[in-house]
């Protein structure tokens, strides 16, 4: 049994090591090893473009989560008190947004909109003053926020939801019963026995946007993201500079995913109390 | 890529040391060709082509978008334009014009500068993406020094749309030490037929409907631009059968041919002459029965983000010296007579960059209608997905 | 404020998004669907049948998708089931977080990277030349179903590992002693009691792996070298090389269909299943 966990565990970490091996390459091509060095960190660390990227997809991964986290929490706290047909479309919608693929959505989203903004557009340039001077609109971080949004909004809907329905009903009737506000009742008891789920859900939304490369191919228009950038070196042919970014996006998500799992792990010790 | 760019042979460089001497070639060509000027900031600092222009450091913008082909820039010369002008350029990668031309369709791609190949032109003014260019703003771009024969599908109604890059041919690249004792291959029908027997599972064709459907006709010996229904059947039956002998379906096959798993690829000029350089194992050859000829432009989509470093970047690869370092990195050809004047003699007599009469007068370049015509699209994506 | 406005705007941000972003763009896409390709690509407006009847063409593409999701997934089930086991059951208390961690780590580099390492271990300088020097022979690996599978159970065994965990880890281990105090064989007390426990968690994992290989596109295009076509990838050929639209629209329409009707059925058979315990299942 052990034997075997190590084996996957084995299988799980022979192409991480590969490529951090590959990221100390001295030479140029991501396929021979010719020596050791950590050039290709700083190559990456000073190139421009690796840098907007990444700042991109931070922009774009804590926008989609965070509103996605909002509207998503509201929605799982009203939904408790909806019933009948509302409810059952609103569930088949969310159901839909989590199944439809990634692919779909983004095609989905790229045609709605670039056919929307050939309609627009005219008639902004129409409306305004100065018709040169009129916006534009086209794809970028906006469609980017809004797509990775739907997905991570129907995720948190879910998770805060299963945790509302397991939550002790009777202390939101006490707190009412003591002559509490909604918003105090929300804050003082709501809030604190949800809350880690909609922190689960927003760390699962922000990788997932952060992760993601397909709905992004389509709708980023002229934006960057990590994984776009990344795409796109592979098409250029690889250096071990990509070896390098991949190292540093591990090293750095492990470091968060334990900094979250011990604000996790102390929220729970709260909740408790 | 810039460790081969880097190395010069002790020949070459006495060579080239000699001409320098000699005064055929400029100060300039000396340091660039040598590698000597590789000290980027020193060779940007050297480009008149930018001193002269009116924009200052920093005037253009900190950046800049190009939409290109695989292994078709010496990243030096990226670099010196960087170092001379404070814009970085951004380089996007892409395997065939229609893709270039899907992205530009959707809108809001970010490119500044883009580089169509001749047959697509026309097709682009027609869809209104591309920018007519105010030649003032290129002044290196001298037309009288350009083959017209290349430099020519620039150029719509009257309009200078495009300025020529590069041309080339499309042919085959075959790794000859997997032949065994057979001859090296020299046509379309053998290529195909190797495919299917000997080199099956090590051949690679482009995702690139114009050159792998083109040159599945030329088995059959039809045109290589062919729309007509029953020659496209007879191609699309051949790669039908070839698709399971296939290592892959890619426009990128220098790391597949370089590592030995792949043994035979549709070739450009310059990725057969990048190989052929490193490993000479490799050949290129030009089908007998035919195939495509070919240019290349740089050319500006509509609404360029940056307009101005666009036109600076286009200028900048077109003076003839950095021009000349482009072609002997990439191993392509240019239609600019400035450029040839630098190139070392050996370069100029290359049958790969410049085939024998008899092959070139068989090709054809492309056509307009193979880019648009929806049957020959829709049988490469029915190749692609069986 | 009533309570009943209260509740509609709570929400309004949530439906209006969904509306935006979800119901638009499908709609789009239906009507997309029944348009003809213009002259020089993308999508002009008309009513023809055409793209569906034209689905047959992509007949591969689906075979392929619907083929390999349902194997990839019961690879990844295979070799997830141990595992989690292990680390729910029989490994060391102390070290199970840590263990657990380790699973979703190879998760947080990107899976572009993590596949183009494949493609050197998969490549001819990998994997088969080791082989070779072992003298059991030269097996050509990239660009193959098999490397599109090896990808595919890479990229989501994590998928896989943690609902399982989960529904194993709430077993009541007492249930297994009772049974071995019966006299009930190991084989037996898992066959009777772990396995119809660990059912629900069986059955997300299954469904989410299920749900996102579907839409697969990048491992294909990148360990089948442009061979192993999924629907994904026919998708993307068709909006970002041929231009052809109405033709994409309608593959999206027939895949979106195809999902909506293999889930639910499966949802629905699951549930009954697990009698009705969906207590970690998605929905």
């Amino acid at each position: 049994m052990r034997l075997y966990a190590l084996a996957v565990y084995l299988f799980l970490y022979v192409p991480i090591g590969v490529i951090a091996v590959f990221s100390f390459n001295a030479g140029r091509h991501a396929a021979q090893l010719q020596g050791f060095s950590t050039q290709w960190y700083g190559k990456a660390l000073s190139n421009p473009f690796v840098m907007e990227a990444l700042q991109t997809s931070a922009i774009v991964a804590g926008a989609s989560a965070a509103l996605a986290t909002i509207a998503g929490t509201l929605a799982a706290l009203a939904l408790q008190g909806v019933g009948g047909k509302p409810r059952a479309i609103f569930d088949a919608l969310l159901y839909i947004a989590v199944m439809v693929p990634g692919i779909v959505i983004g095609i989905a989203t790229l045609i709605a909109l670039v056919t929307l903004f050939d309609w627009v557009n005219p008639v902004l340039a129409a409306l305004w003053p100065l018709a040169d001077q009129a916006p534009q609109l086209h794809l970028g971080k906006g469609s980017l926020i809004a797509a990775h949004g739907l997905f991570a909004m129907a995720l948190v809907v879910i998770i805060v939801r299963a945790r509302v329905a397991g939550m002790d009903r009777s202390l939101v009737e006490a707190s009412a019963d003591l002559g509490a506000t909604p918003w105090g009742t929300f804050r003082q008891v709501t809030l604190p026995q949800i809350f880690p789920a909609i922190l689960a859900g927003f760390l699962l939304s922000f990788t997932f946007s952060f992760d993601d490369f397909i709905i992004a191919f389509f709708v980023a228009g002229s934006e960057t993201t990590l994984p776009i950038y990344v795409f796109s070196s592979i098409r250029r042919g690889v250096t071990p500079e990509i070896n390098a970014i991949g190292t540093m996006v591990l090293a750095v998500s492990l470091v968060t995913l334990v900094v979250a799992q011990s604000i996790l792990q102390r929220g729970r010790g709260r909740g408790a109390a | 890529m810039t460790d081969r760019n880097d190395f010069i042979s002790r020949e070459r460089f006495m060579a080239e040391l000699y001409r320098y001497k000699k005064g055929s070639v400029t100060r300039r060509h000396f340091l660039g060709v040598t590698g000597l000027g590789a000290a980027t900031a020193v060779l940007g600092a050297a480009m008149p082509g930018l001193r002269s222009a009116a924009w200052a450091q920093g005037a253009i913008g900190d950046r800049v978008a190009l939409a290109t082909w695989p292994n078709y820039h010496d990243p030096a010369n990226f670099e010196a334009f960087t170092a001379a002008t404070g814009a970085a350029v951004e380089v996007n990668v892409f395997g065939s014009n229609e893709e270039m031309l899907a992205k530009l369709q959707a809108g809001g791609s970010g490119w500044d500068v883009f580089v169509p190949t001749n047959y697509t032109i026309t097709t682009y003014v027609g869809e209104d993406l591309i920018e007519p260019l105010d030649l003032a703003k290129i002044p290196n771009y001298d037309p009288a020094a350009f083959n017209q024969r290349f430099a020519g599908p620039g150029t719509v109604d009257g309009k200078v749309y495009a300025v020529s890059k590069n041309w080339g041919t499309t042919g085959f690249a075959v790794n000859t030490s997997n032949l065994g004792d057979k001859p090296k291959p020299t046509t379309w029908k053998e290529f195909w037929d190797l495919t299917m027997t000997d080199f099956s599972g090590r051949t690679m064709v482009h995702d690139y409907q114009l050159t792998t459907i083109g040159n599945a006709l030329k088995y059959f010996g039809y045109s290589f631009n062919s729309i007509d229904p029953k020659e496209l059947a007879d191609a699309e039956k051949l790669l039908l059968d070839a698709k399971p002998h296939l290592f892959a379906i890619s426009s990128d096959y220098q790391p597949s041919m370089r590592s030995g798993d792949a043994w035979m690829t549709i070739c450009w000029t310059g990725d057969g002459k990048q190989m052929n350089r490193d490993m000479p194992e490799i050949e290129y050859v030009l089908g007998k029965e035919g195939g495509e000829l070919w240019s290349d432009f740089y050319a500006i989509p509509k609404g360029a983000p940056h307009m101005d470093a666009a036109y600076a970047l286009i200028n900048f690869l077109l003076d003839p010296a950095v021009n000349a370092k482009e072609a002997l990195f990439h191993g392509y050809p240019t239609a600019d007579s400035r450029v040839d004047a630098l190139m070392p003699p050996e370069v100029l007599a290359d049958p790969i960059l410049y085939p024998a009469k008899e092959l070139l007068d068989a090709l054809e370049f492309g056509a307009a209608v193979t880019l648009t015509d929806p049957n020959r699209a829709e049988l490469m994506a029915r190749f692609k997905s069986a | 404020m009533t309570p009943r406005l209260r509740t509609g705007l709570l929400l309004a941000p949530a439906a209006l998004w969904l509306l935006a972003m979800l119901v638009l763009p499908l709609v789009v896409v239906l009507v997309f669907s029944f348009g003809e390709r213009a002259a020089a690509g993308g999508y002009s407006a008309a009513f023809t049948l055409e793209n569906f009847a034209n689905l047959g063409t992509r007949w591969a593409a689906f075979k392929n998708t619907l083929m390999l999701a349902p194997v990839g997934t019961f690879l990844c089930l295979l070799i997830a089931y141990p595992l989690a086991y292990y680390l729910a059951v029989k490994a060391d208390r102390k070290w199970r977080t840590l263990l657990l961690i380790l699973v979703i780590v190879p998760f947080w580099t990107s899976i572009l990277i993590r596949s183009y390492a494949w493609i050197y271990l998969l490549g001819g300088q990998g994997i088969p030349r080791l082989f070779d020097s072992l003298g059991l022979g030269n097996p050509r690996l990239i660009n193959t179903p098999f490397a599109v599978l090896t990808g595919i159970v890479y990229g989501y065994l994590p998928l896989m590992v943690f609902p399982i965990f989960v529904s194993l880890e709430r077993l009541d281990k007492r249930l297994l002693e009772a049974s071995a105090d019966l006299g009930s064989p190991p084989w037996r007390s898992f066959l009777q009691v772990t396995l119809p426990l660990s059912m629900p968690g069986v059955a997300t994992g299954c469904m989410l792996v299920f749900i996102l290989l579907m839409g697969e596109f990048l491992i294909p295009a990148m360990l089948g070298g442009g061979k192993v076509f999924f629907v994904g990838n026919a998708l993307v050929d068709l909006f970002l090389q041929s231009r052809n639209w109405p033709f994409g629209a309608a593959v999206a329409v027939a895949l979106v269909v195809i999902m909506l009707v293999t889930v639910t059925g499966y949802m629905r058979a699951t549930r009954k299943w697990s009698g009705g315990r969906d207590d970690v299942s998605l929905m």
